[in-house]
């Protein structure tokens, strides 16, 4: 999987978000648009695209949108972590 | 795999009552504004819910409804030979609920009389122990109720629930029948691992009730709960919700070889839209062959299939044979699925308390 991709995955979810504004750096939790319900859009965008089911956990313990990006990764590559 | 078919038992009536009290989310103090409302709305599609006035509980809408019900069926009290109660929300830690209703509602003292304490599975799960019981073929008429006032046991200062839950009571009046039934088909499911995705931590012998568990804090930025309180924890439970009933509805089809065309009504347990829309569409069955009855009851737990069945399909479950499809999941985490069929039911309008 590559970042580029889930970056504009990520930014597809967000309604008001400018998606050139977003970034792997972005703190997606400090965003303006970002609500309880943003973040059942990303687990099931996580789900569509790259068939894996994130924890409650996963997204209160990533800043960035890179952590959750390597979430995902470590996930695909060990599917019991 | 976990399977079950169960023969020579058929629906023959069913009721629900709600409480009068209604709590419209437009409305609700714990939003900033109505657009934070209407964003809340468009994305469960729960648009208001049924409250109980504090001093009634289930076991009180529950009387109506069985009432009602026996009163449309012809049936007397004394005809009833099993009566399971699937409820969280009972009226003592002792006994069960079950045991006071059978005095209320004047049941046989020999009648077959338990408590399932299930939640938003309970629906299937008690078809499945109570029809079961039924194939052997000396208990001929059951009730099975689906009751639950979740806003009982759920803080109502906590927004992450408050807005979703509501209170309801059904009953579903089964009837052994080896000339008109079909088969009833069953697939199973549970993931203990995520018991603490729904659940309330204080009030059981693990975490007893203390002077701590009873003092409301604020969890997170306008959340407040006790320790007695329903916990939600809403992203793992959606991340199950999207998942595994899906999977669950496909072994069901697959293992009994059911044709997803001759499928009239798809039954979910009505959790949020969303989350519902997404299980529809991954087993492939139309929007108007799935109804809701979110929008104006909230997710009712184990009451959710049988009040939408009430509420939504009560003219069509009177008349020709339905071939039906349902799913219940949640708290457990555990799920269950089931194929039957129904027709020529007594339906009773929903009844308010």
């Amino acid at each position: 999987m590559n970042i580029q991709e889930f970056i504009d995955n990520f930014a597809a979810q967000l309604d008001d978000t400018d998606p050139e504004a977003i970034t792997a750096e972005t703190k997606f939790k400090e965003l303006e648009d970002w609500s309880s319900l943003t973040a059942l859009s990303i687990i099931a965008m996580i789900d569509d695209e790259y068939n894996i089911i994130v924890k409650g956990n996963d997204i209160i313990n990533s800043v960035t949108i890179q952590d959750l990006f390597n979430v995902v990764e470590k996930r695909i590559l060990d599917p019991k972590r | 795999m976990s399977q079950l078919t169960i023969n020579n038992v058929r629906i023959a009536g069913m009721s629900a009552c709600v409480p009068a009290t209604v709590e419209d989310n437009r409305t609700l103090p714990i939003y900033k504004d109505e657009a934070e409302a209407l964003k809340v709305i468009a994305s469960t599609g729960i648009e208001r819910h049924h409250k109980v006035e504090e001093g009634t509980t289930a076991s009180d809408l529950t009387v109506k409804a069985v009432e009602a019900l026996l009163d449309k069926m012809g049936w007397q009290p004394e005809d009833v030979d099993c009566f399971a109660y699937v409820c969280t929300s009972r009226d003592y830690i002792a006994p069960q609920t079950a045991c006071v209703l059978q005095d209320r509602l004047k049941l046989r003292h020999d009648c077959c009389v338990f408590d399932l304490p299930f939640g938003c599975s309970g629906w299937v799960y008690g078809m499945s122990i109570v029809s079961s019981l039924m194939s052997h073929g000396t208990l001929k008429r059951a009730l099975l109720v689906a009751a639950e006032t979740n806003t009982q046991n759920r803080n109502q200062r906590d927004t992450t629930v408050r807005p979703l839950f509501g209170d309801a009571a059904t009953v579903t009046a089964l009837e052994y029948d080896p000339e008109k039934s079909h088969p009833m088909n069953f697939m199973f499911g549970v993931d203990g691992s995520g018991f603490d995705a729904v659940w309330a931590p204080y009030g059981g012998m693990r975490n007893p009730v203390t002077v701590e568990a009873l003092e409301e804090k604020e969890v997170s930025p306008g959340v407040f709960r006790r320790g007695v309180d329903m916990i939600v924890n809403g992203m793992d439970v959606f991340g199950f919700a999207i998942k595994q009933p899906p999977r669950s509805l496909k072994e069901l089809i697959e293992t009994f070889n059911i044709d997803v065309e001759t499928v009239d009504l798809l039954l979910l347990h009505q959790a949020n839209k969303f989350i519902d829309e997404k299980i529809r569409k991954a087993v492939k069955i139309p929007a108007e062959k799935t109804p809701y009855c979110l929008e104006e009851y909230g997710n009712v737990t184990s009451a959710s299939i049988p009040l939408t069945m009430v509420s939504r399909c009560g003219d069509r479950l009177a008349g020709q044979e339905l071939h039906c499809v349902a799913c219940g999941f949640g708290v457990g985490l555990a799920w269950a699925s089931m194929e039957f069929y129904a027709g020529d039911v007594k339906m009773v309008d929903v009844i308010d308390y």
